[in-house]
């Protein structure tokens, strides 16, 4: 078959794939989570299945999928960079394509010994897994892109879209048309939440800063920096079938350009790394001779040569001690010994190795109904970058929901019965007796007390008969939380009436029963 | 009475008997089955143009309650005149259809307040997300539709069911509740409220309240059904008709600081046309949000009214309350947007 074919058959393939990511995405809301196909991405994902089994010391049935990418990877070498992967579509997209020529007669690209770079990060990950730790989880690909999609892009989208629709809702003859397009596009695609979210800008910042290294090489992140790559990279350097160049080939020079990673050496007859190359067939439509193309190696199948910037013993060596420093410096985080105060984690993640399971990649931040469910920074120490928190404030834990269980990809939260996940405490409420209306300002309210969801309210009224400033008499009721009742869900927080911060607001759970020490 | 002014030829007698038989088929007939269409029109002195002496007759007694019925009233036990009709309807009965259909048709019927082509919204309680029905935190989806198909029968042109759930999704709510498949078998359409549909709208007669953020839909709409379910509640001490209407409002946690007199606003705004208590089930604790089917007692009633500080006052007494109890209730009376000394107004109490 012709390469150009091909090449048109890759194409056609990383459409599919970003439209079957997009629609994973925008489908899997609260109400239709199927843990089956919403987070595909992930259990095809091996260094995702490896990095959370190794650190969880669990296999996770629902991530044995990723065997699947290993094998297509070993028969065909990294085709999941060149026609599956979501990141590396939208790279490929998001690129300076006509200009590429101009970019490599002016500007140097980066030093080949660069791409060890994603392999020495590759082994900082795993070796960080064995013992224990995820922290550098956010590197991967999916993560990046879900992460980028649920916290800035989507929510972005939504507000741009019921903008304008709230600009065009002030003129009334219009109002069938709108209702008409907000019941069947906005309400289904953004579900009739304000999502807003804390870290939206440094998110997307970290997704445009991975695009805009593009500008100095194309698919600067596939080359350097992606470490599921550097995993596909070294299984591919055992591929089946492998990019070769043969005796056809006068050394022309028109095939080293076109190559996105830029692994055609023409130093080296024009030959490529197999751990390098994505199959995107644009040197073959280059070569006017039929000089390249892809080859069975069997039965002369050997592994592909070594190349200079692989880890040598010595630096993988080195990558081993990171891992271990790195690992080490994370059990100093106070969070080993110390819950902070505000970081209240989605239901079920006390009852895991949370911190070890979870692979930072925002599915339960997407799903959740009220979006209260937030990326957090340093909330959890700098080892728990982008796991997820609850920000009551910003939406409740919605009492008949268990999305975010149901979605979790690596069981960091764990698959709870709603009746579980109704009676397992997430935080503790308090009042805040010196900012709450009643309390201080002698002001009627209870709002929290309305709201709250347990079948036994866990705020209770007390009522108080009193003179107000004004000399009036007045009968007061004034909330206090029962603890033993409060599952710590937020919604007295997210409903209290008080400007800024809550008069009644949720803490870190707190475990004094028979059992205690199921939390620290 | 002597059969010379009464005489009946066997014709007009057939006629009588047929409509006798339907009014009383309609009377107790309940079930979902039955298109209520089919037999809401209510038997009337128009119906019977064949019928001759006794309405012509005008040395006749006109029938007061209370009277000795003559012999043509008991041939026709549905016949209402507007003299009968009474203010207040409550209906007692293990079918929460029939006495809803039995509430209404004491009041005047549904054809007193729905005319052809009215556009309708019926706002019920539909608070959370987070029980089914059985434990009373949301209205009776039987009610809901009884009232969706009587609109129907009467010849609504649309018929729209909305509230504002304060917890959980709106969508999720609408399905838990049973309230979205008993209006979709109806006839009527759901609608999950859009936040922009709110606008500021002053508020003339408000004593506290000088404006308010309402749903334009429900202002404009023809006809606005208010059914709560009577629950308990922290501040206001009962839920019912008036404190239902917060979810007509956007910013409905602005209402707490004074309850009882922004409610009373509210209702001076809005005027429902109809209200209609929900007391098939009633929550007697933890409320309004519920989840304990030990708080819930089947006390199998609705009460209707076009007067809603009425129906919130007959609701009071299911709690051994009075109207006097609820601030909003009393603030509502003070306003004079009715009343609640119940012994003032016909009430018409039956069992179904």
């Amino acid at each position: 078959m012709k390469p150009e074919i091909w090449r048109r058959i890759r194409q056609a393939v990383q459409i599919l794939a970003i439209l079957l990511f997009l629609y994973f995405f925008i489908q899997t809301n609260s109400l239709s989570v199927q843990k089956t196909w919403s987070v595909l991405f992930y259990r095809l994902d091996p260094l995702v299945a490896l990095t959370a089994m190794l650190a969880g010391r669990v296999f996770i049935p629902g991530l044995a999928l990723a065997v699947l990418t290993l094998a297509v990877t070993l028969i065909f070498g990294r085709v999941w960079c060149g026609w599956f992967c979501p990141m590396g579509t939208m790279l490929e997209w998001l690129a300076p394509k006509r200009l590429r020529k101009l970019l490599t007669a002016r500007r140097q690209p980066p030093p080949e010994s660069w791409r060890l770079i994603k392999y020495f990060l590759l082994v900082i990950m795993v070796f960080a897994a064995l013992l224990g730790n995820q922290s550098l989880l956010f590197f991967d690909p999916i993560t990046i892109m879900t992460r980028t999609m649920s916290s800035a892009v989507w929510p972005g989208l939504r507000y741009a879209l019921t903008q304008s629709e709230a600009f065009l809702y002030n003129f009334m003859f219009l109002w069938g048309v709108l209702d008409t397009l907000h019941n069947a596009v906005i309400s289904p695609l953004f579900q009739e939440v304000e999502a807003v979210f804390i870290l939206a800008m440094p998110i997307f910042l970290f997704f445009v800063a991975i695009v805009a290294f593009n500008w100095w090489a194309e698919r600067f992140w596939c080359r350097y920096l992606c470490p599921l790559g550097g995993l596909l990279g070294l299984v591919s350097r055992l591929a089946f079938i492998r990019r070769e160049v043969d005796e056809e080939c006068n050394d022309c020079g028109l095939c080293s350009p076109t190559c996105p990673t830029g692994t055609i050496d023409p130093q080296n007859g024009y030959r490529s790394d197999p751990a390098e190359c994505t199959v995107c067939y644009d040197c073959i439509i280059a070569c006017k001779r039929q000089g390249v193309n892809f080859q069975w190696q069997i039965p002369a199948w050997k592994p592909a040569e070594g190349q200079e910037y692989d880890l040598s013993r010595r630096q993988a060596l080195e990558a081993l001690g990171v891992a271990v420093v790195g690992v080490a410096l994370a059990g100093v985080e106070p969070i080993t010994v110390r819950q902070p105060t505000t970081l209240i984690r989605p239901p079920g993640a006390w009852l895991t190795d949370f911190e070890a399971l979870c692979i930072r990649c925002g599915e339960c931040v997407r799903v959740c109904p009220t979006q209260g469910l937030q990326a957090s920074l340093f909330e959890g120490g700098w080892a728990n970058i982008f796991t997820p928190m609850l920000v009551p404030r910003l939406g409740y834990c919605s009492y008949n929901c268990n999305a975010c269980s149901q979605v979790c990809p690596s069981v960091a939260i764990p698959p709870m019965a709603l009746e579980k996940k109704q009676a397992t405490p997430i935080g503790l409420a308090r009042v805040d007796r010196d900012r709450c209306l009643p309390w201080t300002y002698q002001i009627a309210c209870i709002i929290c007390e309305e709201v709250c969801p347990v079948a036994d309210k866990a705020v209770k009224l007390e009522e108080i008969k009193i003179v107000n400033t004004l000399g009036e008499a007045v009968v007061l009721q004034r909330p206090s939380v029962v603890k033993d009742l409060c599952i710590g869900c937020g919604i007295c927080e997210y409903k209290c009436p008080m400007g800024g911060e809550a008069a009644i607001r949720v803490f870190a759970p707190t475990d004094v029963s028979s059992q205690g020490g199921l939390l620290q | 009475m002597n059969n010379r002014s009464v005489k009946l030829t066997r014709r007009e007698f057939l006629k009588l008997l047929a409509a006798a038989s339907a009014g009383v088929t309609l009377a107790s007939c309940g079930g979902g089955k039955t298109p209520i269409s089919d037999q809401s029109q209510p038997v009337t002195a128009e119906t019977q143009p064949e019928f001759p002496k006794a309405t012509q007759q005008t040395n006749e007694k006109i029938p007061t309650q209370g009277s000795q019925p003559t012999q043509s009233e008991a041939l026709q036990p549905t016949q209402q005149s507007s003299m009968e009709q009474a203010y207040l309807s409550v209906v007692r009965g293990n079918d929460p259809v029939a006495i809803t259909m039995a509430a209404m048709a004491a009041i005047g019927g549904i054809e007193r307040f729905v005319k052809n082509g009215a556009e309708v919204i019926i706002k019920p309680n539909i608070c959370t997300d987070y029980h089914t029905y059985e434990y009373a935190a949301t209205t009776n989806p039987q009610v809901v539709a009884t009232l969706v198909r009587l609109c129907f029968g009467a010849g609504a042109k649309r018929v729209r069911v909305m509230d504002q759930p304060f917890g959980g999704i709106a969508k999720s709510a609408y399905a838990l509740s049973g309230i979205a498949d008993a209006v979709s078998a109806a006839g009527g359409q759901m609608e999950v409220m859009n936040q922009n549909k709110y606008v500021k709208v002053p508020i003339p007669n408000g004593r506290d309240l000088t404006e308010g953020l309402f749903y334009q839909d429900i202002l404009d709409a023809d006809v606005v059904i208010n059914v709560p379910i009577a629950k308990t509640h922290g501040l206001a001490r009962l839920t019912l008709g008036g404190k239902n209407l917060l979810g007509v409002i956007a910013n409905p946690g602005r209402m707490h600081a004074n309850l009882g007199q922004r409610i009373a606003d509210l209702i001076s705004l809005v005027k429902p046309t109809l209200t209609v208590v929900d007391a098939v089930r009633i929550l007697m604790d933890n409320g309004p949000t519920g989840g304990n089917l030990a708080d819930v007692r089947q006390t199998n009633t609705v009460i209707a009214s076009h007067d809603i500080v009425a129906a919130d006052a007959y609701a009071t007494t299911l709690f051994g309350l009075t109207g006097k109890d609820i601030s909003y209730v009393q603030a509502a009376a003070d306003m004079g947007l009715g009343t609640l000394d119940l012994n003032s107004i016909k009430i018409e109490e039956i069992s179904v």
